[in-house]
């Protein structure tokens, strides 16, 4: 068994609102083994970025974590103090933010941002932090590093920004990373250039990758495991290869089905669409969280249909047959019947 | 043989870029000797990498830029020819950041008939039917006309976007990176959207996008733009089949397909 880097349990996030409480996130488990990669996909507003902050327990003062277990490296980290939290964050989590020109420090250069990571955390200051700081700079492809040092975040081009934000936060070589929508901002040709670079890097130093995007082309290209999140809750997860070919819950198959993918999709042919939009999440759900959602003729993903194992202890969830880690879950009877109802016909 | 609809000829737009204080000034060249024809009913995409030229290009075809040299026609008259209000009602953008291009104080009914307004046209009930229609066909609820931007999601605002371009039907749209600020699957509405509205009305339209994966959809033809240049320019599926220059190349090597299974192929 792969060893695990981080483990959390049964993580709600509730936000008070004058009257009524908004449930950003509802109940989801996450883990992450060494040298993983977990895409974490879903619309906009689904908590995706929430997620990653409580994990990292910078969630705005207002919103309520709470959570069963949050392990790193098999230590729980739940009850630490702010004091501790700072030395976890940037030392053993680092996180790679979506703009890399609202997340450096515009008025100090390259190098007092990036020594500064060093000094807080491995006490190095100096030259020997300088080195540090131009070799990994190097390692992320920034040659010659030596005159960027004294550069400003605004002299450098985006995708070099995102560079010097990766090269930072492997400073300290940590454990994991969370890179929310890290190329989102990029051109093409520079996103596939940094995800090749954090491929890389990631298996060279074994860390745990924790990758949040709605791009699933990316996941496509990077992700190991990938967990598909609507409203707050995880809907299905597996491993890449497994959600690609075999989506099982109708949501992701309704998501795989809005690309266009080169060569799949005739010319002028409709892609596929899911109706609506994500609702809201304030108050508690009295009707499916996919009502209005349904698309009304089923697309051609739905041919395929897979059988499901319910699993002990819980109503919803499912283990799509033939795989061991390969789990759906439905919010309600109603979505688990709707998908339900294309399984028996599939049978039939 | 279809209509010319935009007939551009070696356009040069430059850009005075202050160097210092003192130091005088820069000469910057963002769109360097581009041509372009585009016939009716056809959808020419632009790609480049930010930076290349492609929304000063769209700003120069929209009539908002002038060229510094070079000779535009649309629908065969001169655009520094056609007078201010005509140009609004041949062509109309819609641009990238639904969030942004929508005033947040004016409801929804009020930006889209913003356009007749402009045109002189005397308010009636006649107006808002057509108002209704419009919105009718990009697919928003009536309802929504006494609303504002801000209760709208992201979709939504595009496809108000979408309306007070067409309202008064012109022939081109230009539309600068239509998708990019929206959810994937928002943005299959959007592509679908305006593919249905192409039919509908006969429309031309200039697609800008970087992303390729929309454009093979979307594009009849594709100009690949590098530096201000345009360095290709064929059809798409000549285009993705046989790229033929350097950056093109390394254009299509970046294209992320959403199948984990050709990632062993690429590496």
């Amino acid at each position: 068994m792969a060893e695990q880097v981080l483990n959390v349990t049964n993580l709600s996030i509730d936000i008070p609102l004058s009257g009524d409480v908004l449930h950003a996130v509802d109940g989801i488990s996450v883990s992450v083994n060494k040298g993983e990669t977990l895409c974490i996909v879903g619309e906009s507003g689904c908590g995706k970025s929430l997620t990653s902050l409580a994990i990292m327990d910078l969630l705005p003062q207002k919103a309520i974590r709470t959570v069963d277990k949050l392990e790193l490296n098999g230590k729980s980290i739940l009850n630490y103090s702010d004091r501790e939290m700072s030395d976890v964050r940037g030392n053993k989590i680092g996180m790679i933010f979506q703009e890399p020109m609202t997340s450096l420090n515009p008025s100090f250069t390259v190098e007092n941002q990036m020594i500064e990571t060093l000094t807080r955390h491995r006490n190095i200051t100096g030259n020997s932090a300088k080195k540090l700081a131009v070799e990994m700079l190097e390692k992320v492809g920034i040659t010659p590093a030596k005159p960027r040092l004294k550069q400003y975040p605004h002299q450098l081009s985006g995708g070099l920004r995102q560079r010097v934000m990766i090269a930072m936060t492997l400073l300290c070589q940590p454990e994991l990373i969370i890179a929310d929508e890290p190329t989102t901002a990029l051109d093409v040709t520079i996103q596939a250039q940094i995800l090749e670079l954090l491929k890389r890097l990631q298996s060279d130093f074994n860390t745990g990758l924790i990758l949040i995007t709605h791009d699933l082309g990316v996941v496509a290209k990077i992700a190991d495991r990938v967990a598909v999140m609507y409203a707050g809750q995880i809907v299905e997860e597996g491993s890449v290869y497994e959600i690609f070919d075999n989506p099982s819950h109708p949501y992701t198959k309704g998501l795989l089905s809005c690309i266009p993918v080169p060569g799949k999709i005739k010319k002028g042919e409709r892609l596929g669409s899911i109706p609506g939009m994500v609702p809201s999440l304030i108050g508690k759900f009295t009707e499916c969280r996919f009502a209005g959602r349904w698309t009304v003729e089923p697309s051609k993903h739905d041919e395929k249909i897979s059988t499901l194992i319910p699993i002990k202890g819980s109503k919803y969830e499912f283990l799509v047959d033939g795989t061991t880690n390969h789990i759906v879950r439905f919010c309600c009877t109603h979505c688990l019947e709707r998908s339900k109802s294309k399984i028996n016909k599939g049978i039939n | 043989m279809a209509e010319i609809m935009i007939d551009a000829k070696s356009i040069i737009k430059d850009f005075k870029i202050t160097k210092g204080l003192f130091l005088g000034k820069e000469n910057l060249r963002a769109v360097d000797g581009v041509s372009l024809q585009v016939s009716q009913g056809e959808v020419l995409a632009i790609v480049g990498e930010s930076g290349c030229g492609k929304t000063t290009l769209a700003k120069i075809l929209l009539g908002l830029l002038k060229p510094d040299s070079g000779s535009i026609e649309l629908c065969g008259s001169k655009i520094d020819q056609i007078p201010r209000l005509k140009l609004a009602k041949t062509v109309q953008p819609i641009f990238q950041d639904p969030y942004s291009s929508l005033n947040p104080r004016k409801t929804i009914g009020s930006i889209i008939t913003l356009p007749m307004r402009v045109q002189g046209e005397k308010e009636s009930t006649e107006w808002t039917k057509r108002a209704f229609k419009t919105m009718d066909l990009v697919g928003l609820p009536s309802r929504m006309f006494n609303q504002y931007p801000n209760q709208l999601s992201g979709g939504q605002r595009q496809r108000v976007a979408i309306a007070r371009a067409l309202i008064n039907k012109p022939k081109i749209v230009i539309c600068d990176e239509p998708t990019s600020a929206l959810d994937v699957s928002v943005q299959s509405q959007i592509l679908n959207l305006l593919n249905d509205l192409r039919e509908e009305l006969n429309l031309t339209y200039v697609l800008i996008s970087h992303n390729l994966a929309v454009v093979e959809h979307m594009a009849t033809r594709v100009a690949v733009m590098y530096f201000g240049e345009k360095v290709e320019e064929s059809e798409t599926e000549k285009l993705f089949s046989n790229p033929q220059h350097q950056y093109t190349k390394t254009l299509l090597s970046s294209i992320l397909p959403p199948d984990p299974r050709q990632r062993s192929k690429e590496n």
